[in-house]
């Protein structure tokens, strides 16, 4: 009786596994991942256990479930209810190398730009003019360039800008990048 | 700023000084400066010292909005103190300074250290698969589209050298003997003193030598071996007994289509 009920409990963690899996990996709307409600109406309630156990297995693969707090927007409105809720994301756990990084259709010069925007976003307090970030990349990357790689941080999703030119950092970049260790990093280089 | 209006504050003046305090906050909440940057004790001040001369509704409205506009630079002034304690702070001067003196690379591996990209498959849907059916149903035979290719797409331009042109008989000795065979036929043929017909002169038995004759009778015409003569619809050829042999300057455009058939 025991062994029978263990083996029910067993097919149906690997069902809501499945399920939770397939709501990470493919891509339904503009942005992967899924929201809390998605796996709560999916899953059910224990939607934080599945994940948890999921977790553990794409620990082995060096993936891991990245749970990121999904901001309301500057523009909304009074009267919409504020959508404090959380997407979940498949990441990779580890990191990459730079040829690597070049085999899943980066430039290199476009990841060094990604780096100088972002660390400078953040050390104003991740708000800045536009004029402000394509002159610092303009210094190192040329006039016409800068303007080029905004516009792909920005259709890429690592950069947001307003209605009045400020730009902030992205949901990919919240999603992706360790900040702290960008920023340790980046003040560990010796010039 | 103050020190002016301070001695004799007046009406103009303090609602000049609340639209230059707004547009400080306003910049500073764009961004362009540091909280800091405005002593929002003094801005405070300001608005107590000008209070007891507003007169109009919007003066009071002004007032109010520029107390508003305030408290969010106290607001950044609060955000930036707390991020200037957490460990992502660094000074924006240093981080322009270190991005200038990086080597891309290295500004590439501080990223590739702090960056775990997302992984996600892209699948069909029942969206996309719509459109690739609509697609599929307007999209011509590859033939079709090949043969819309060729019309469209011209060779580009590319040199040609002198031995193909004179083989083309375009020009070189051979042209230059055919012209001067041609001129000579066509004195002959006016040897009685009057003109010879366009067409008898110019026709041959196939089209192809025909259209030969005419390409190089226009030469005899533009480099003056030849006149041409209209008539009553009617074309004739006349030599010049001295040709010049150099393009007349007021020359016209005169289009003779051959037609095929005799």
């Amino acid at each position: 009786m025991e062994n029978k009920e263990s083996t029910q409990t067993q097919t149906f963690y690997s069902d809501k596994l499945k399920r939770a899996m397939h709501l990470l990996l493919f891509r339904r709307g503009k942005m992967p991942g899924a929201k809390e409600w998605e796996f709560k109406e999916k899953i059910g309630k224990n939607y934080e256990q599945v994940l948890e156990q999921l977790n553990q297995l794409l620990s082995e693969l060096d993936l891991e479930i990245k749970k990121v707090k999904e901001h309301t927007p500057a523009y909304a409105t009074q009267n919409e209810i504020p959508t404090d809720e959380s997407r979940y994301y498949i990441t990779l756990k580890g990191t990459l190398g730079i040829k690597e990084a070049k085999m899943i259709g980066w430039r290199i010069d476009n990841l060094a730009a990604l780096a100088a925007a972002v660390a400078f976003l953040l050390s104003k307090q991740g708000k800045a003019p536009r004029e402000d970030l394509e002159k610092l990349l303009s210094n190192k990357f040329g006039r016409w360039k800068s303007v080029t790689l905004v516009d792909i941080f920005l259709r890429t999703g690592y950069l947001e800008e307003d209605d009045a030119g400020v730009m902030s950092l992205g949901w990919r970049t919240q999603s992706e990048i360790d900040l702290k260790a960008l920023m340790t990093r980046m003040a560990e280089v010796k010039l | 700023m103050l020190s002016d209006s301070a001695k004799k504050p007046t009406l103009a003046s303090g609602r000049r000084e609340l639209r230059e305090l707004v547009d400080t906050c306003d910049a500073i909440a764009d961004r362009k400066f540091n909280p800091f940057f405005l002593d929002v004790k003094l801005g405070v001040e300001t608005l107590r010292q000008f209070f007891p001369l507003w007169k109009t509704f919007e003066d009071h409205c002004m007032d109010a909005h520029t107390l508003n506009r305030l408290s969010e630079v106290v607001r950044l002034q609060n955000t930036q103190l707390k991020f200037q304690s957490s460990a992502l702070y660094a000074d924006p001067e240093f981080i322009v300074r270190k991005v200038e003196h990086m080597s891309e690379k290295r500004l590439v591996e501080v990223l590739l250290q702090s960056w775990h990209p997302l992984a996600e498959l892209e699948q069909l849907t029942e969206e996309t698969v719509t459109h690739a059916l609509s697609y599929w149903d307007t999209l011509l035979p590859i033939a079709e589209r090949w043969k819309k290719r060729q019309s469209n797409e011209g060779k580009a331009p590319t040199s040609i050298s002198d031995e193909t042109l004179t083989g083309l008989g375009v020009h070189g000795e051979e042209f230059n003997k055919q012209i001067n065979r041609l001129y000579e036929e066509l004195r002959i043929a006016c040897e009685n003193g009057k003109a010879a017909d366009y067409w008898t002169f110019a026709r041959r038995s196939t089209y192809q030598e025909t259209v030969h004759r005419a390409y190089l009778i226009s030469f005899l015409i533009t480099y003056g071996f030849a006149r041409l003569r209209t008539e009553d619809g009617n074309l004739s050829l006349i030599p010049i007994d001295r040709p010049t042999g150099k393009a007349a300057a007021n020359s016209i455009s005169f289009p003779i289509p051959v037609p095929r058939s005799n």
